[in-house]
């Protein structure tokens, strides 16, 4: 009976993100200005694409800490190799191989050899940043075509709707991940695994298999995003993933997927996402300090998941 | 020594790295690990040390118990002591601002432990919500470094860094010899085995916060001896190396095994690493790279599946 | 169809021989802990041999050692684990899902799962094993210990196996289904010629199924009772270790 009347998490998440805007136009003066959402629905759009992979990774059980690291190593890498005269179609693809190089070591190794994979990509992600500002010594160059640039640009348009590409890329996208989830093997075989690993190789989902490409994914993702980043603030920068370490995690949790693995869904995290731009976004129309910001983002998100991500009691799991 | 170690098989790995890079700093650089100057070495691990050996109890409770607001308590506690206790409230005296700061870390400690395990917010999510919160409020009451911490505090930074140390160790010395610890322990291996045999399991789990967030306090009043004044920056950074330090030292993040010893190895062998990578002057960047890449390769070492998958070899 | 050659389980263990034919079901009984999971983990690949192999004969009547569970399966082995809650359900996942899962590839084009296929399948099978739950969608959890161990007969079943390895196939559930189970179990044997290997704690299970039983004892087989010597004190003075001699 009440599993009927119960709405589903994304939605529940959705109306919190339309709820926070609402107040945000009543407390701030010209918060609902196109300006204001065009700007919110571009910052959501980045963050959404940066989660993609952390939404993944963590349906199958495990964390990918690396993601901020390869933001940073796709954003200077695209930078550096753009500015060194290689063409932007050898270095979108290049890049973003380079990385899933990188997160199918994370979830190959993870497996394999049963390490928890926060400490595996918390090294290789550490390493990878290292080995990138060796690279460059710490100041990139170069930057990114301005077709990027226009593509992720707030003030961008299509023909005369008020949105830049991004927008209806990140849409496209999104679509392309809910059906990869819901409709593919490897979708359904990453829900097994991440909600029963032992029945699911029992069932022949080859774990390792399935990690190496989950990581992957998550790191090819992470690189689109540092790449998109580097047409959002047209110069290289090895440390901007940084915030996104956190950001991603909390989009996912907020979004309703379990930490432990095979439950949620991508439409949860695309909300999620929205819902805390538009906290942020808020918190810093109400004239708090970004230090202030951020203590009371910490105290709201765990708020959010207290009213309805918790977890069950251990009596409940005998 | 080596009784230590057949014993404990996962220290094995930290104990042999220890005694290589012990070695090696102390050809390398044996003025700073003469006998003289061991205190102010000493001064310069303790905070890691402890935040490390902060880090741990939440871990050993297994069911992705982990605690990654120790560092910004940390922090919270610097600014507190210099910014307000000191310059507002005027305090210098330990007998005063000690057990105002154990307040704090206790306050913290049963906040994370309330969040994580009697309303059963994910830790992970529970302490990053109390991370950014403390972080944050770091940051509103000290935006930049500045003012001095009492001297007795600052006594603290060479050989008196013992003192925290020693202290922490104590606590936990007791701990283990009361029954909290062994069910610490087995509702960290098999947390419904546990519950079944009629351990407390959200209890233990909420007591091995209360203990990371003291430990955090201490940690705290070791690295504001340390810097001798208020850093709003200087303790963030601690947290993935006070992780990483229990990882290194054998501690399983899945929970049940390890311990004290585990991860204060893990904490100096990462101290020792980062000393010989400043030796050879080398850039912050390859600090970072090699210290990246060692902490892979010795986690992977240190798996109980890698011996499995070579055994197996061995005997096919 | 599926055999057993000099199987040990552990160093200096009798070994072990079986060959099970088309139709035939075998029963493995024995007190817990005595091989007989061992065994049947043997036959589905799962667990290594010390020594000696198992192969299968193909349909072109080759035969195929059983190096793998996954090499098992794609020789047409089925293997229904013991523990339903901790190796066979997908907790919060849908009956479809739970159902589905083995049989993917099967029903899948360029990766992308035919789902249409897949539901009218769970449909035959819900027809044929009378299987109770609301929807497909509907989550694994409410259905009963029963019904969840029918959608695992019928995971296997929809990989169409040729050779079924039951691990205590009617383990905490209601005596209904478990004459349902039965009689799809002699269904599978006498109508389609599938060879069964049922491993089960209840004697009265094996005399009812099975057409002979390997009375496992000290992780090797004790002994083999045939048609006519099946009976409840034979059966449980093998597992003790009585009356061998006899």
């Amino acid at each position: 009976m009440t599993a009927r009347w119960r709405v589903s998490g994304p939605v529940v998440t959705l109306l919190l993100a339309l709820l926070i805007h609402v107040v945000g136009m009543l407390l701030i003066k010209g918060f609902g200005t196109t300006f204001g959402v065009r700007a919110m629905l571009v910052l959501a759009a980045l963050l959404a694409i940066a989660s993609i992979g952390q939404t993944l990774v963590i349906l199958l059980g495990g964390i990918d800490l690396s993601i901020p690291f390869v933001i940073g190593f796709a954003n200077v890498a695209a930078a550096q190799l753009y500015g060194q005269g290689v063409p932007f179609a050898v270095v979108l693809p290049g890049v973003i191989l380079a990385a899933m190089l990188v997160g199918a070591f994370n979830g190959a190794l993870s497996s394999i050899l049963a390490i928890h994979p926060l400490i595996v990509t918390l090294g290789t992600g550490t390493t990878l940043q290292g080995a990138v500002q060796l690279w460059t010594k710490g100041f990139p160059t170069g930057g990114a075509p301005a077709w990027v640039q226009k593509f992720v640009s707030i003030g961008g348009t299509i023909g005369p709707v008020p949105v830049p590409w991004l927008i209806p890329f990140t849409g496209v996208l999104a679509l392309g991940v809910v059906l990869l989830l819901s409709r593919t093997v490897y979708g359904r075989r990453l829900y097994a695994l991440g909600s029963n690993p032992r029945a699911a190789r029992l069932a022949l989902v080859d774990p390792v298999r399935m990690w190496t490409v989950t990581f992957a994914l998550s790191a090819g993702f992470a690189a689109l995003a540092g790449i998109l980043l580097l047409g959002f603030s047209g110069s290289a920068y090895a440390a901007v993933g940084a915030p996104y370490l956190f950001q991603t995690i909390a989009a996912v949790v907020i979004g309703g997927t379990a930490l432990v693995g095979g439950r949620g869904g991508y439409l949860g995290t695309l909300a999620g996402a929205l819902c805390l731009i538009e906290l942020t976004t808020v918190l810093v129309g109400l004239g708090l300090q970004p230090p202030l910001v951020q203590a009371t983002l910490g105290v709201l998100i765990v708020a959010l998941v207290a009213v309805y991500g918790r977890e069950s009691h251990v009596r409940e799991l005998i | 020594m080596k009784r230590l170690f057949a014993r404990r098989p996962e220290l094995r790995l930290a104990g042999g790295l220890f005694i290589v890079l012990l070695l090696l700093n102390l050809i390398l650089n044996p003025v700073r690990f003469a006998p003289v100057n061991l205190g102010v070495t000493l001064g310069l691990a303790a905070p890691l040390i402890i935040a490390a050996i902060a880090s741990m109890p939440p871990i050993l409770g297994g069911r992705g118990g982990i605690d990654i607001s120790v560092a910004p308590l940390m922090g919270l506690v610097n600014v507190v002591i210099v910014r307000v206790l000191v310059e507002r409230a005027g305090m210098t005296s330990p007998f005063e601002i000690v057990p105002i700061v154990l307040l704090i870390g206790l306050a913290s400690g049963v906040l994370n432990g309330l969040l994580a395990t009697i309303l059963r917010i994910q830790p992970i999510v529970a302490t990053l919500g109390t991370y950014l919160l403390y972080a944050g409020l770091t940051l509103t009451i000290s935006p930049s470094p500045t003012g001095t911490a009492p001297a007795w505090l600052k006594s603290l930074a060479g050989t008196g860094s013992i003192l925290p140390i020693l202290a922490v160790v104590a606590v936990w010395l007791l701990i283990k010899r009361l029954p909290i610890h062994e069910h610490l322990m087995s509702v960290g291996s098999d947390d419904r085995a546990a519950f079944t045999a009629g351990i407390p399991v959200t209890r233990v789990r909420f007591l091995s916060y209360v203990v990371a967030g003291l430990f955090g306090a201490v940690g705290g009043l070791s690295l504001t001896g340390l810097i001798g004044s208020a850093d709003p920056n200087v303790a963030n950074s601690m947290t993935l190396l006070a992780i990483s330090a229990v990882a290194l030292g054998g501690v399983s993040l899945a929970g049940g095994k390890g311990g004290l010893v585990a991860a204060a190895l893990g904490a100096v062998d990462i101290f020792l690493l980062q000393s010989v990578l400043t030796y050879f002057n080398v850039s912050t960047f390859l600090l970072q790279m090699a210290y990246g890449a060692a902490l892979t390769v010795a986690v992977a070492l240190n798996s109980d599946r890698l011996g499995q998958l070579l055994s197996r070899r061995r005997q096919a | 169809m599926l055999e057993a050659r000099g199987v040990t389980l552990e160093e200096a263990a009798r070994p072990i021989d079986l060959a099970v034919a088309r139709g035939e079901i075998v029963g493995l009984a024995g007190l817990e802990g005595h091989g007989q999971e061992a065994f049947i983990e043997t036959l589905c690949g799962l667990h290594r041999p010390v020594d000696g192999t198992v192969t299968i004969r193909t349909e072109v009547g080759r035969e195929a050692p059983v190096t793998s569970l996954a090499e098992a399966v794609r020789l047409g082995v089925a293997y229904l684990p013991r523990d339903r809650r901790g190796t066979g359900i997908f907790p919060g996942q849908s009956v479809f899902d739970n159902f589905a899962i083995a049989a993917l590839p099967r029903h899948a084009t360029l990766g992308v799962v035919r789902r249409r296929g897949l539901l009218q399948r769970l449909r035959d099978f819900r027809e044929r094993l009378s299987m109770v739950y609301d929807r497909p969608d509907a989550p694994i959890g409410t259905l009963s210990g029963g019904n969840q161990q029918k959608v695992l007969l019928a995971r296997w079943l929809a990989c169409e196996p040729r050779v079924m390895l039951l691990n205590d196939p009617t383990r905490g559930v209601d005596l209904g289904t478990r004459m349902k189970l039965y009689d799809t179990f002699r269904g599978l044997a006498r109508n389609e010629g599938m060879p069964l290997v049922v491993l089960s704690t209840e004697i009265e299970e094996i005399l009812q199924l099975c057409d002979r039983v390997l009375v496992f004892r000290e992780r090797a087989v004790s002994r083999e009772l045939g048609p006519d010597e099946l009976a409840m004190d034979r059966v449980i003075a093998a597992m003790f270790g009585q009356g061998e001699a006899a």
